[in-house]
Parts: structure tokens; sequence; C-alpha cells
């Protein structure tokens, strides 16, 4: 391989060290922000994700088909533990289990709200939700008493309720038969997860305790959950699921909660879009220092032509050297990301201060970037498009040069 | 055997407006291992001229056969082409490849032929031992006086085994001892290994070594006179 252009490049970079140095920190720094701005925001949108699967949504769904529609108490799934048992024979599942769900209203002496009432088995809600892991110490247990009517609700609607551990919740909602019917839950534990909005709704009693309360036919619930292995088995599992029990709905997270997929698909495009707005300007002072080049290296560029080198080969030497100062800022900026990426991770970065609004929307209050390798190969390839775009300008500059009045220059 | 002629060239600058012949009605030939100098007073068109012969710049008519090939209708890219493998060039600044050693400059030329590496290596060390710095192979033109990268452009025009070599004012940045120096290796090259020289100068101590001293003046040649005194 005949790498003298690659030589001659690479030295004419540090004829000017100052210069080329400038270049190379301007590019170092550019992508640093670029990388870090959107390590961050990524990060927030896989801790969204990550949080909405493991507290609320799970990975995989089953409902009677017109539950959804309705959330009616008399559309249910049958046979639930039958059911269970056929999932849980699945490899790729790690946990199941039955919830029996009813909109309703809980009332304090003081105030009252609407609420999503969730029926839970205790023990098999530990294998697919963490909401057992979002109780702290000084904030009562998970269900630990064997006493009936016992009730998890959230920090937020305690507040709102002014309610505390021990405090007596009235729950009012529609009976199996369409009575109005309701009972006295005392609040065992308060729960705390990065999702305000799912906070503020939703309540945790047992389902033996609600299933008397609705008056549910045995052995029956309103939603099934799955959790797997591997989220990103969801598509294979669901198609195994759904043709054994084609008479309820069956469906994976991403079609539950499309925004969740959305948002981490439009993430992924905004990284795309943020790193290449970044090296566009970068590639404007890279333009610009090499159009300076040009004219400081006139003489020499038209004894080179003139001597029989020609236009491809000219172009080769011009883009080596963009792309040498591309490359050697991009990698210094891509090794800052990836420190500052790591550290960050494990240590994240607290913004609870003012991370209220943040959480009424699903983030959390510690930001903890996330960049892949898939993502770091992506911005290379872009400095690289980046060097040799830069490159072309300076190019058609040199070759308009004619090599007779250069060398005269 | 003519390797090189020159019918009715004429070049015109300026065609749109003031009309300048800076080359006008040139006839001339040259002949294999010839050592000729193009004279004249500055703006008489002797480097318009030289130009010409080297394919730096097109006529705006008349013919330049080098070779059997007239290079007057060549494109860009068949000119550059040509240069590199027809044409060997000395000029006036040196024009060496600062970031390059006196041994790297010379091989790069033989890169751009795609030379191989023992071959480039070789011609290196040949050439650069033939005009006296067999002993600073590495060093870097700023390390080199005017004279000594002087020698290293001519052994860089000569590493491509050009069919002649052109000179614009070689001299006219050297002192006396190194432009003594200079022609006397131009001249041992040209007699030993019956290298062509042309130059373009009005260097007198070039004109002094020169066998053939051709005189322009306003675009045309006044004289053409070759030192066993034929005109």
């Amino acid at each position: 391989m005949n790498l003298i252009n690659l030589r001659i490049a690479w030295r004419n970079i540090w004829r000017n060290k100052l210069r080329s140095s400038v270049v190379m920190m301007a590019v170092t720094v550019g992508l640093f922000g670029g990388l870090a701005a959107s390590g961050i925001m990524k990060g927030m949108v896989v801790d969204m994700v990550k949080n909405s699967l493991e507290n609320q949504v799970s990975h995989i769904q089953i409902h009677h088909k017109d539950f959804k529609a309705n959330n009616e108490v008399d559309f249910l799934i049958e046979n639930s533990s039958g059911i269970i048992e056929r999932i849980k024979k699945n490899k790729e599942v790690k946990g199941v289990c039955e919830r029996t769900k009813s909109y309703g209203m809980a009332s304090t002496a003081s105030k009252a709200t609407g609420i999503m009432i969730n029926g839970i088995v205790p023990e098999k809600e530990k294998q697919v939700t963490q909401i057992y892991n979002k109780l702290s110490d000084s904030l009562g247990n998970y269900f630990i008493s064997d006493k009936k009517n016992r009730i998890l609700i959230s920090e937020k609607l305690a507040k709102k309720l002014n309610a505390k551990i021990k405090s007596k919740i009235i729950i009012t909602f529609q009976d199996y038969n369409g009575d109005l019917t309701g009972g006295s839950f005392k609040v065992e534990g308060i729960y705390k997860t990065q999702n305000g909005m799912f906070d503020e709704q939703n309540v945790f009693v047992r389902k033996v305790d609600l299933d008397k309360l609705l008056d549910m036919p045995a052995n029956s619930s309103h939603e099934i959950a799955i959790l797997l292995n591997d989220f990103q088995k969801a598509p294979e599992v669901l198609s195994q699921i759904k043709p054994a029990i084609p008479e309820y709905f069956s469906e994976a997270w991403y079609d539950i909660e499309p925004y969740l997929k959305f948002t981490s698909t439009l993430t992924e495009f905004m990284l795309l879009i943020f790193m290449s707005v970044i090296l566009l300007a970068l590639g404007f002072a890279i333009v610009n220092t090499m159009l300076m080049v040009i004219l400081e290296r006139t003489k020499e560029l038209g004894m080179i032509m003139a001597i029989g080198m020609n236009r491809f080969k000219v172009f080769k030497m011009i883009m080596y050297e963009t792309t040498i100062l591309a490359i050697v800022g991009g990698a210094l900026g891509i090794l800052v990301s990836v420190i500052f990426t790591w550290y960050f991770g494990n240590v994240g970065i607290d913004i609870s201060s003012v991370g209220e609004g943040f959480e009424s929307m699903g983030f959390g209050s510690v930001m903890r970037p996330v960049l892949e390798f898939a993502d770091y190969i992506q911005v290379i390839v872009l400095v690289f498009i980046t060097g040799i775009i830069a490159s072309i300008f300076p190019t058609i500059r040199a070759l308009k040069m004619r090599p007779a009045e250069a060398i005269r220059n | 055997m003519n390797i090189i002629e020159l019918k009715d060239l004429h070049k015109i600058y300026n065609e749109t407006e003031v009309e300048v012949h800076a080359v006008n009605g040139v006839d001339l030939t040259f002949e294999k291992g010839e050592f000729a100098a193009i004279v004249g007073p500055s703006g008489s068109g002797k480097t318009t001229l030289l130009n010409m012969l080297g394919g730096l710049d097109t006529p705006t008519s008349g013919k330049i056969t080098i070779n059997n090939t007239d290079i007057s209708h060549l494109s860009g890219s068949q000119l550059i082409d040509f240069r590199l493998w027809n044409i060997g060039f000395v000029f006036q600044a040196y024009n060496l490849i600062p970031v390059l050693t006196a041994k790297e400059n010379v091989e790069f030329i033989m890169h751009l032929q795609g030379r191989k590496k023992d071959e480039r290596e070789a011609r290196t060390n040949e050439l650069l031992t033939a005009v006296g710095l067999g002993d600073r192979l590495n060093s870097r033109p700023s390390k080199l006086s005017g004279g000594q990268q002087q020698r290293v452009a001519v052994a860089r025009a000569l590493a491509s085994k050009p069919k002649f070599v052109l000179a614009d004012e070689p001299t006219a940045n050297l002192d006396s001892k190194s432009t003594e120096n200079l022609l006397d290796i131009m001249e041992r090259l040209n007699k030993e290994e019956n290298i062509t020289f042309i130059f373009a100068t009005h260097d007198a101590r070039v004109m002094k070594k020169a066998r053939r001293v051709i005189t322009v003046e306003d675009g045309k040649i006044v004289s053409d006179v070759r030192k066993n005194g034929d005109e």
C-alpha cells in the first residue's frame, strides 16, 4: 500500500501545530458535547422504558378481547391459573401474574380521587413488577400482614388524600353484577416509582380481597402480565402465546404502550440528526482551515500538479489531511464521551431539585447517560463522511489552480 | 534526431481585451542530448515558451510535438500524465515538499509513477549521490542550503527518467559557488547520460555553460546560436 500521501498529510497537519490543534479541539469539544447530550437524552428514555416495563406494563399482557376498550369488570379471563401454568412452560418467561382491575374512587375524611385498583397476588406480582422494591423502610411493608383489606398507595396519592401508614381509605366501585360496592382498606405501604402519573392513579390490594368485593367468579382475572428474560424476545414469545389462547387478546409492550417504542426510535433518530448538525458545523470549520492551507501551499500544490500528480491523487492528499483532522479530534471526543458515559452511567446525575416535572412525564430524577457501541460506530462513520465532504471544496479550489501560475505565486 | 518540435507557436493572453502576444510564431526544434538556454529580458516570453514546452500551458495556435506526440491537443489529465512520464522540472524556488526528506522528495515522483520500492530506493540513492548529497538523504529542505535544495530538485527531476529536463531560472536564488556546482552537475549528467536540459534564464553563468543559446524578444526568436558556431 502506498502510504506517501498519508505520510505527507500527517506531517502537513503538524506544520502549523496551533491551528491544527485548535481545529481538533473544536471537533473534540463539539463531538463530546453532542455525544454527552445524546447520551443523557438516551439514558433518560432507556430509564423511562425500563421503569415503565418493570413497574407497570411488563413485556406481554393478556386481556379479554373487550376489556381494554371498555374496562368493564365483567370482561374476564377465565381459568387464569390454567393459562398461567401453560405460559410458565415457555423457557423465555421469567414470571407471570394475574390481576383483577377496576376503576374506582378512593376517599379519606378530607379528600377523594379517582383511581385504578390493582388486585394482585403479592408473591406472583414480585416475579413481574418491582413495586415491592419501591417502598422505603420507613413507609410500611409489602403485604406482610395476613390481615385482609390492606392497600399500597403511592407517596403522591398519600399526599393528595392526606393519608399515612395505617390510615383508612374507603374504596368504592362497581361490582361484577353492576352494583355499587366498596370497602375500607388500611394503608400498609407507600411506594414511589419514577412515573408520577402512574403513581397518582394506581393502588394495589390483594386480589383475593378485591375479587370478594367485586363478586368475581373463581379462578378469573382481568389481566395476565408476563415478564421475559429478554424484552427483545417479546415478538417471538407473543407469536407462541397467541395461537395457544386465541380466545383472548395478547399483545407485547410496544403495542400496549406505543409511545415507549416511538420515544426510543425517535431518540435514536434525534441522536443521528443532532450529531449530523454538530458535524456539519465542524465541517465548515475544517473547510475554512483547509482553504487557508490551500492558499498557503499554492506553490507546493502547483509544483506537485506540474510534475504529474493527477486530480484524484490531489483530492486524496487533501482528503487525508481533512479526514485526519476530523478523526483525531473525533477520536478524542469519543474517548472523553466514553469516560463521561461510563462514569455518570454508574454514578448518575441527580436532578431531583428540578426533577418533579420530569417525573410527571415518566422520567427518573437521576439521569444516567447511555451510549451503545452502535451509537459510537454511527458517529465514527459520520466523522469519516464529514472529513471526506469537507475536503471537496478545498480540493476544487486547489484543482482550479494553473500549475504554472501557482508555482510563480 | 529531434525530440521536440515547435511549429508556428502562438500564445495570446487577454484575448477579449488587450491582446498580448507572449509567444509570436515560434518555430524551434531540440535534439536529444542538448544543453540549451532560452534567454531574453523579463517579459520576452521565454517562461511562456518553456511552460508550453512542458505542457503547463496550452498554445493559442501552433503545434508542439514531443517524441512524435502532439501535446497541443491533449486534455488536462492527458497532459498531467504526459508530464509525469516525459518531462522533468527544476524551478527557480526549488519547490521541494517541505515535510519530506531529500530522499522522500526524490522518491515522490516515482510513487506517482507507481514504481516499486526497491527501484525507488536504488534510483534515489544513485541520483542523490550523483548530485553530491549522498550523506543528506534524510535531511528535510529546511536543513539544506539553497544550493543543496536545488540539487535535490535536479535529482527529483531526473528520478522519473524523463525525455528532457526543463529548468526555469534554476540559478536565480543561488550564490556563485552553488550556481557553479549545480551547473557542473547538470553538465556532467548531460554529457555522461545524454540527458537533454533546456533552461529559461537570464543568468550569464548559465548562458556561458549552455552549448546552444536561443534569444527571445517580444515573443519571437531573434537568435539561435550553437557554441560550435552554427546559427
